[in-house]
């Protein structure tokens, strides 16, 4: 496979997302701007303007509507999909570390981090009520004291938040009442990145402790280990085969200190029943912070701490390919 | 994706006479269709006043999307895009090279153990695998009096320690080593030539060489964690150890799993060969056994 290599940001990718169709792949970096590609030439759509530092997270709702971005410049940012212009500016104490809009588009939810002085909240907001946004007044606001929100995502009908925190806790809040509904701790440090299954009954983590894990959404049971020896950066499953891929990588501090060959910067692909890794992609520079797949499987892109972002479109012998068990 | 050829051909002086008349104009930018492929050829005149001829060649592609990508697709561009043309900007999209997904399949996986685990078959239908301990048909690892095998091992290192002392003296004399404390006592700089072996260097450099190659043992089935001073205090208690060499990648610096180990003495060596060889070090069975003299 040729990939397709997206150079619009100065520094590393921070996290890519398709939208619903998958015609559109949104990507984010610790520079100021958030690029919106699309996915079938890798032409670039556009950007999106106005942060003032680096843009921890992005997110698209289901109809490409809106836009959402969230930012170390204090600052979560919604803004038009198609024009770029900028529809909402929601200030906040501290970076913004995630960002998402509930199924239906109405809602959104985004985590602070816990940062000069000021603790980590989980804030909700609902967009068909203007006064929300315009008094940047969320309707919930959730404290979480003791271990600052990694990588959040929203659960099934829109009604609780999974988060993963710093020290490898999952939490599912409610988005009603921002009470902790189920707690479970399976990582043993911060879960770097969460990504749902197309329907959104499962979830896969990935973890700086070495391994990514998928979960049952609701009842958070846990289903699948995959292990590795670097820690992982982000995680995504296919939608049409059992497979999940992995980026990861040793930490970006020490990349410069040791070779590309033994860095493990590629992209692994894991069979998802027989936690067996059977596919390796190389290509990245340093280790890949953010993966996902296509909505239609046929593809998946990778951004990395080299600043690019790569769309591959998989070769017949991927589908073709069988793990003899 | 399109592809771009620059023409970079000089403008021929018949050329430039032709052209007199309308000095600066270029000729239109031509687009054709041939089928899938779209070539547009475009012409423009750098700094330097040369003439380009892009030609550039795209295939088209018809797909079928719903109408939403449809009407996506058409979308004005916007940001630092807006005054892209319609296309890929070479300056943010590139194709990059072919890179192919190397596949593990479990065959593979599975013939390597198939290799691995025949040697051991062997090894067991010629009862090679003895237990050091209590002389059992099983590793020295799995051995039910494992724990007393610390115990075993400094027993053996206190032999040592009273037989290497014993021994110690007279080897001491055969060997130029004494000349230092010789050179500490009188406080005086002695120039080599004139220490106590300076007289037999010739003589004593190149047996030593030889000797050392006999008291080599190699160990392979190395952790690729193992350092050169885990080595040391593997392998000291079985007698003075004067070389160890770690094979070690030149990139990571990672072991490479195998090592040189050179005693002093060849019983040392040997000694060293039957206590540690099947010894479970780092969850690998250590294989130990006489290195090959080298060829050079």
């Amino acid at each position: 496979m040729k990939p397709i290599l997206l150079q619009g940001h100065e520094r590393s990718i921070t996290q890519i997302k398709y939208n619903r169709e998958g015609d559109l792949l949104f990507s984010v970096a610790k520079d100021t701007v958030a690029n919106v590609w699309y996915s079938v030439n890798g032409e670039r759509l556009g950007t999106y303007n106005g942060h003032t530092g680096a843009v921890w997270c992005v997110d698209c709702d289901w109809d490409t509507k809106n836009v959402l971005t969230g930012s170390a410049d204090n600052s979560c940012r919604l803004w038009d999909c198609e024009t770029g212009k900028q529809l909402a500016l929601l200030n906040t104490n501290s970076a913004v570390r995630t960002c998402g809009f509930d199924f239906s588009g109405n809602i959104i939810m985004f985590s602070t981090d816990k940062q000069m002085g000021y603790q980590c909240y989980l804030n909700f907001f609902d967009l068909r009520d203007p006064q929300q946004i315009d008094d940047n007044q969320p309707y919930l606001s959730v404290p979480c004291s003791d271990h600052k929100i990694t990588s959040a995502v929203w659960g099934p009908l829109g009604e609780f938040v999974i988060a993963g925190h710093e020290n490898g806790e999952i939490n599912q809040f409610s988005a009603k009442s921002g009470e902790v509904l189920k707690k479970i701790k399976e990582h043993t440090k911060q879960i770097n990145d969460i990504q749902p299954s197309v329907d959104l009954t499962i979830f896969i983590t990935a973890s700086k402790d070495n391994s990514a894990k998928l979960f049952d959404s609701t009842s958070l049971d846990h289903i699948k280990t995959f292990k590795t020896e670097r820690p992982v950066n982000s995680a995504a499953i296919s939608p049409i085969m059992d497979h999940v891929v992995m980026g990861g990588g040793q930490e970006a501090m020490e990349v410069t200190t040791t070779s590309t060959r033994i860095g493990k910067f590629e992209a692994r692909f894991f069979h998802a029943a027989y936690e067996e890794e059977f596919g390796r992609v190389k290509g990245h520079f340093g280790p890949i912070n953010c993966v996902a797949f296509h909505p239609d499987g046929k593809s998946y892109s990778s951004g990395g701490e080299d600043g690019y972002t790569r769309i591959h479109y998989f070769d017949p012998q991927y589908f073709d390919f069988e793990l003899e068990a | 994706m399109p592809s771009i050829e620059y023409d970079d051909s000089k403008p021929s002086w018949a050329d430039q006479v032709e052209e007199e008349g309308d000095e600066g104009t270029l000729p239109s930018p031509k687009e054709t269709i041939k089928g899938n492929i779209k070539t547009v050829t475009e012409y423009k005149i750098d700094d330097d006043g040369k003439k380009f001829k892009i030609v550039r060649t795209f295939k088209i592609e018809t797909r079928k999307a719903s109408k939403a990508v449809a009407r996506r697709k058409n979308w004005k561009k916007f940001g630092n895009s807006e005054f892209d043309a319609p296309g890929p900007n070479v300056a943010t999209t590139t194709v990059s090279d072919d890179v192919f997904m190397t596949f593990i399949s479990s065959k593979e996986d599975l013939n390597a153990q198939d290799q691995d685990e025949d040697p051991m078959n062997k090894l067991k239908g010629q009862k090679i695998v003895s237990c050091r301990i209590c002389k059992g048909d099983h590793w020295t690892t799995r051995c039910p009096y494992k724990d007393t095998l610390g115990p075993m091992q400094k027993e053996l290192a206190e032999q040592l320690g009273l037989s290497t002392g014993d021994k110690e003296k007279p080897a001491g004399s055969a060997e130029p080593e004494p000349a230092q404390p010789a050179q500490s006592k009188t406080g005086k700089y002695v120039p080599p030539s004139l220490r106590d072996g300076g007289t037999r260097r010739g003589e004593s450099m190149q047996p030593n060489r030889r000797a050392d190659d006999n008291a080599t043992i190699r160990v392979t089935n190395l952790s690729e964690d193992t350092r050169e001073t885990d080595l040391q205090e593997l392998f000291r208690p079985f007698g003075s150890i004067s070389r160890i060499y770690l094979a070690k990648d030149k990139n990571t610096g990672q072991s490479k799993g195998f090592a040189f180990i050179s005693f002093h003495r060849r019983e040392d060596a040997a000694r060293a060969i039957a206590g540690v060889s099947g010894f479970g070090y780092d969850h690998l069975i250590l294989n130990v056994e006489w290195a090959k003299p080298s060829n050079n």
